[in-house]
């Protein structure tokens, strides 16, 4: 008896103590998240039930976690759980985040976990990545309607697919006329032109645009080479580039790739300008010094755009997570802002925001969005979804790697595929 | 054919063959003592970079106790896969598929775990130089004979592997460690009979085997970055070598790789480099069909 009630007293001891600890750190938390409420606050108006404030949306995310492309699974979740944070705080949705790992773009693997994501998760919206895994599901996320972002590894073969649609430029597709004809700018005796790519994405630019294109500046496409996604070892490659005599060069491959081929092609000596489709810091570690040559045609994010919604993105993010955003985050970033403007117009007219249908049919009739692309001092920017195809409309441009950091060295416009590239140059 | 090319493909070739050689040792020694699948050799690659990385920029050490650091750190794991992963199972008897399971866990696991303490990112070799920044520590210079170039971390991974490999069969074939092992591989029951203690034999070989890992990973890491991912990669061709170069001859696995390293390099003349991994495993596949016992093994009755 004595020993029973020693125990009821610890017992009521600790769980005194656990409500004065929690009520505590909610205290703190709360005073930590008064800066960020007034922060997007401000920008996008009132929280409250219009603002969906008690309404919980459960959301998946199909990223690469592990594996060599880990670093986009890390800051596209990065993107997306602060954004989730900012709207909660500024008294809108509760964006519930379930992460499933495609393992580097392994399809069957992705098919396994947005099934998983569905049937039990319940998810009624996905922010999906990579080009090879996103293609394969689309047919799941139709058949059960859930409203599905690509941000990352936008590809032609996700176009016009019921509830999938893409919040970054034609990965490769639309950023290539602008940046051939950029090098032929700089460039300008440029003509032998060697293409890299993967069978990953871009695939379609790689063995069309990029030629066509070309060809229309003048010049010939004189070596075509392929890898296999997380090649260590290039210097095969970069001997065959090399014996081809091409004079530029443009990559299409992605993530830590780059890095190790952009160090092979300039130990083998090879000094033609090569254009790439994106930047990443971990590809930059790998090239070292040699990144420095490196110039990348891609979605225009731009860490000091002074547009009042990206100074509120940048400044919480470098709060919560010590180092600055780049375009993939941004993207997912958005991605979820997207939702909540979306859940809003539903709620406006009486709609349910759990029935994603209805807020694909909210995106397509009113498919612009605020983004921290674009804008300037005074406004905030904005990006268009295109409803014909499910692709977006984006600021892009082509940028040259100088001591570390991207610099911007032109903006650059889509054209169509018959237009003459230069038109590509803003 | 474009000569140079073909020239320049075979020196790329032998670069790369020399790491697959040293790797293919390291897991032949593995495998002739104790028949285990050592999958978890890509611990002690991977170990090795992020040691050397950590003690340069977090205890600001310079760069050649940084790369001991580096060594030791993947010895240490290599000896402690050995005694708490290992013996536990080989002395309750367990098959050699158990400790394959083992193996494949931790190899598994491994790449999380790091990713867990160091994050995901790619994490280059820096020390700290006289004026306090972080600075890249070799220079990196490329040696250009008209079309063909090569590096100088090039030819350190050329003149190291090959050193290194003819050490440990000298080691092997020559010493008393050396006899020790093929004792132990040929009758473990006798070899016991005859004084000779098992547990401190494979703690050796383990330890050499690491090491052998160990200044893998450490050349991977001086020329790219360490990853979280960096060990199983070459594990994997390090397991291709040694069947291809013959499981029962340390020699045979060095040259293995080295064979291995040419015929991926040199399929580029006539193939995309995708087709590579295929044309190495379509060789080992023909010619385990012909000699299952490896280009150099020998057959056993």
């Amino acid at each position: 008896m004595k020993n029973q009630n020693v125990k009821r007293k610890l017992l009521a001891a600790s769980l005194a103590s656990g409500l004065v600890v929690a009520s505590l750190v909610g205290t703190a938390s709360t005073s930590a998240n008064a800066a960020t409420t007034t922060c997007i606050s401000k920008i996008m108006g009132p929280g409250g039930k219009a603002a969906g404030q008690g309404v919980t949306i459960n959301a998946g995310m199909l990223l690469a976690m592990t594996g060599g492309g880990s670093f986009f699974g890390d800051v596209m979740s990065k993107g997306a759980k602060l954004a989730a944070e900012q709207i909660k705080n500024a008294g809108g949705f509760n964006y519930k985040i379930q992460i499933a790992d495609h393992k580097n773009g392994d399809v069957p693997t992705a098919l396994t976990e947005v099934k998983r994501m569905v049937s039990q998760g319940k998810i009624k919206v996905l922010q999906t990545s990579y080009g090879a895994p996103s293609e394969a599901i689309a047919p799941i996320v139709a058949a059960n309607k859930v409203l599905t972002i690509n941000g990352g590894g936008s590809s032609p073969g996700q176009l016009k697919k019921d509830f999938l649609w893409q919040n970054r430029m034609l990965f490769g597709d639309d950023p290539t006329a602008g940046a051939l004809a950029w090098i032929k700018k700089k460039f300008p005796t440029a003509k032998k032109l060697a293409i890299i790519g993967t069978q990953e994405n871009g695939v379609g630019a790689q063995t069309t645009v990029a030629p066509e294109a070309w060809k229309k500046l003048g010049g010939t496409v004189v070596a075509s080479e392929s890898h296999d996604v997380g090649a260590t070892d290039f210097t095969s490659l970069a001997s065959k580039i090399k014996a081809s005599g091409a004079d530029a060069i443009i990559t299409y491959s992605f993530g830590n790739d780059v890095g190790y081929q952009v160090k092979a092609l300039r130990q083998a000596n090879i000094t033609a300008p090569i254009m790439g489709i994106e930047f990443t810091a971990n590809a930059q570690e790998i090239a070292g010094d040699s990144f420095d040559t490196f110039n990348f045609a891609t979605d225009f994010y731009n860490v000091a755009n002074p547009n009042p919604w990206n100074k509120c993105f940048v400044k919480e993010y470098r709060a919560k997570y010590g180092e600055d955003p780049e375009y993939y985050g941004s993207n997912y970033y958005e991605q979820v802002f997207i939702y909540w403007e979306l859940v809003k117009r539903v709620i406006a007219k009486g709609g349910n925001p759990n029935d994603s249908a209805q807020l694909q049919a909210e995106l397509k009739k009113n498919p612009t969005f605020n983004s921290v692309y674009g804008g300037d001092a005074k406004k905030i920017g904005q990006a268009t979804f295109v409803v014909k195809d499910h692709s977006i409309s984006k600021p892009m441009g082509v940028f040259s790697v100088k001591n570390g950091k991207p610099v911007l060295a032109q903006g650059i416009v889509k054209v169509a595929a018959s237009a003459n590239p230069n038109t590509a140059l803003k | 054919m474009n000569l140079d090319l073909v020239a320049q493909l075979a020196i790329s070739g032998f670069v790369i063959g020399s790491l697959y050689a040293l790797l293919g040792v390291s897991f032949g020694l593995v495998y002739q003592t104790s028949k285990i699948f050592h999958l978890a050799g890509a611990i002690p690659l991977a170990a090795a970079g992020y040691g050397a990385v950590w003690s340069a920029k977090t205890l600001h050490f310079p760069i050649w106790l940084s790369l001991l650091f580096g060594l030791a750190v993947s010895v240490l794991i290599g000896a402690l896969i050995l005694l708490l992963g290992y013996l536990p199972l080989i002395e309750r008897k367990a098959s050699l598929l158990s400790l394959f399971l083992v193996s494949l866990g931790l190899s598994v696991a491994f790449p999380s775990l790091l990713q867990i303490i160091f994050g995901v990112n790619n994490l280059p070799l820096e020390v700290y130089g006289s004026d306090g920044a972080l600075k890249v520590p070799f220079e990196n210079p490329v040696y250009q004979s008209g079309f063909l170039t090569i590096t100088r971390l090039s030819i350190v991974q050329l003149i190291v592997s090959w050193v290194l490999v003819l050490i440990v069969l000298f080691i092997i074939n020559k010493t008393a460690l050396g006899r020790s092992v093929t004792a132990l591989r040929t009758n473990p029951a006798m070899a016991s009979a005859v004084g000779i203690d098992s547990r401190v034999v494979y703690l050796v070989i383990f330890s050499l085997s690491s090491l052998l890992m160990g200044v893998a990973g450490l050349l991977v890491t001086t020329q790219f970055v360490a990853n979280p991912t960096m060990g199983l990669q070459w594990t994997l061709i390090g397991f291709i070598a040694v069947f291809f170069g013959g499981i029962t001859s340390l020699g045979g696995s060095a040259l293995g790789g080295l064979v291995l390293g040419l015929l991926s390099s040199l399929s580029g003349i006539w193939l995309g480099s995708q087709y590579a991994p295929i044309v190495v495993f379509t060789i080992l596949f023909l010619t385990l069909l012909v000699r299952p016992q490896g280009l150099f093994g020998k057959a056993t009755i």
